[in-house]
């Protein structure tokens, strides 16, 4: 396993008397892609909003390189976000923008880029995300499926070092599912880049992930490689698995 | 107790704008759009109720006057009133109503779409993005549409009271210029400062708070307008005690 770029130690948040997470710990490897799976409401968006630092935890540490985002001041947490990109789990696209501004936006504020250049940039990473053409379209009138290549395409413009996804494939029917995991897939061959995906589709997880993080209740039930989780004897993985695929059918893209 | 908590995170809420504010360079263009948006879409409404609130204080102050032989004091009356105390109350009720409900929905909404939590992901701070152009607008034009809705009342009123109710057009105006100076309009600005900023504070806080749903943007919406009219209010005469007092 490469060494990790972002460190989870001893991770606790609870909202009221509802405990979300419990005490997790694990590393993300550097270029590597990270699934983070568990059945709904078991803490995984939670979690992905702690490494950002859009929440604190009540106890532990979420290292991004050298930097506690858990104890970070605001302009630290600020720095540290630059070297994130984020598809939100409804492209967060902001309706008052075009797809092509929304994919723009970033480069607004964080280079000298002129309005032509950064169209160019914004265009350029559009066709990255197979969505040529559509930079003037309003946001309300893309499907779901291209939603999330907008979203996708603005967590890239500014070519981040760790990208993160929260249930890509949600709400979306399995071809276009299947292409947006074909889509991260080619984005990992040719950025090499850190990604972690947040997900309950299995499939998915195995198609696109070198690792896999599984949560239960707040705690971390395993943490292996993709074809090692395949195989685990961890009862609750294995009835996971055997909920929701053919086990023998489960094979890496 | 609840209470409590909202006002302490309201207070952190202002720290955090003020903060944001101060550390960023200032968004001219956002502003300036705002202000036009704020002022444009108010102008209509704005006009039509000065106008007739022109009109029923003249009604008003000529049937209280007339019993006493004075109504050809009604000029007075409307720009004691008038001009004093309802033109900047009611434009800070009208703003509130159009342009606060607006900023709580839509901030809410990008709150529940995850549109806050892009931004801050793409290192753009929401309160410098989404607060301070609304806050620099509506402080640049409430009291450019106070001054407006003034004229417009005393507009009104003189019409009435000359056109309809046989008074003196010259007297009118005398007593007008003998009630009011060049500070009412000071006066009147600062007033309406004040209450833009407390309807933009106001109306951003309950969307950036805003609970899921649609539920939770219709509260958010209908606690800016309720608790930004019982503050303008309240703050109106405490203002109006220190100014005129």
């Amino acid at each position: 396993m490469a060494d990790p770029i972002i460190r989870l130690v001893n991770l606790h948040k609870s909202f009221g008397s509802l405990v979300v997470l419990d005490g997790v710990s694990f590393d993300i490897p550097t270029g590597e892609t990270t699934a983070i799976i568990g059945p709904s409401g078991t803490g995984k968006s939670v979690l992905i909003k702690h490494i950002v630092g859009l929440l604190e935890p009540d106890e532990g540490q979420v290292w991004v390189g050298d930097v506690d985002m858990a104890t970070a001041n605001e302009k630290r947490k600020y720095e540290v976000r630059r070297r994130f990109g984020m598809l939100f789990q409804d492209g967060a696209l902001f309706d008052s923008m075009t797809a092509g501004e929304n994919v723009a936006f970033p480069l607004r504020y964080h280079t000298k880029l002129n309005e032509k250049q950064r169209r160019e940039k914004a265009e350029e990473m559009m066709e990255l995300v197979e969505l040529p053409g559509v930079y003037d379209r309003p946001t309300s009138a893309l499907s779901g499926g291209q939603r999330k290549r907008v979203g996708l395409a603005r967590a890239i413009v500014l070519e981040p070092e760790i990208i993160l996804f929260d249930e890509p494939n949600s709400g979306l029917d399995p071809l276009t599912s299947d292409t947006i995991d074909e889509l991260i897939g080619k984005m990992k061959r040719q950025l090499g880049i850190t990604f972690i995906v947040i997900t309950h589709d299995i499939v998915s997880c195995v198609n696109i992930a070198d690792h896999i993080v599984m949560l239960n209740g707040g705690k971390l039930i395993e943490h292996s490689p993709t074809q090692s989780f395949i195989r685990s004897e961890n009862p609750f993985v294995r009835s996971f698995l055997r909920r929701n695929v053919d086990l023998d059918a489960l094979k890496p893209l | 107790m609840r209470m409590f908590v909202t006002i302490g995170q309201f207070a952190l809420f202002c720290v955090a704008v003020t903060r944001a504010t101060l550390t960023h360079r200032p968004p001219v263009a956002a502003s300036l759009q705002a202000a036009y948006e704020i002022g444009i879409r108010s102008l209509p409404i704005l006009v039509i109720i000065s106008t007739f609130v022109g009109t029923n204080l003249a009604l008003q102050g000529y049937n209280a006057f007339k019993p006493l032989g004075g109504q050809s004091l009604v000029g007075m009356f409307v720009a004691l009133a008038g001009v004093r105390e309802m033109a900047p109350i009611m434009v800070a009720a009208m703003v509130a109503a159009k342009a606060g409900t607006e900023m709580a929905s839509q901030i809410a909404v990008m709150r529940i779409q995850e549109q806050i939590d892009a931004l801050e992901v793409m290192a753009v701070n929401p309160y410098w993005y989404l607060v301070t152009p609304r806050f620099a607008g509506i402080l640049l034009v409430l009291p450019a549409l106070t001054i407006i809705s003034v004229f417009t009342l005393l507009l009104s009123s003189y019409s009435v009271s000359v056109f309809q109710l046989g008074l003196n057009g010259d007297e009118f105006l005398s007593h007008i210029q003998q009630t009011m100076s060049m500070m009412d309009f000071v006066f009147t600005s600062v007033k309406s400062i004040a209450f833009g900023a407390i309807i933009c504070m106001v109306s951003c806080f309950y969307g950036f708070y805003s609970s899921p749903g649609a539920t939770g943007v219709g509260a958010a919406t209908n606690a800016s307008v309720v608790v930004s009219a019982v503050l303008c209010s309240s703050l109106n005469y405490v203002l109006s005690e220190l100014l005129y007092g």
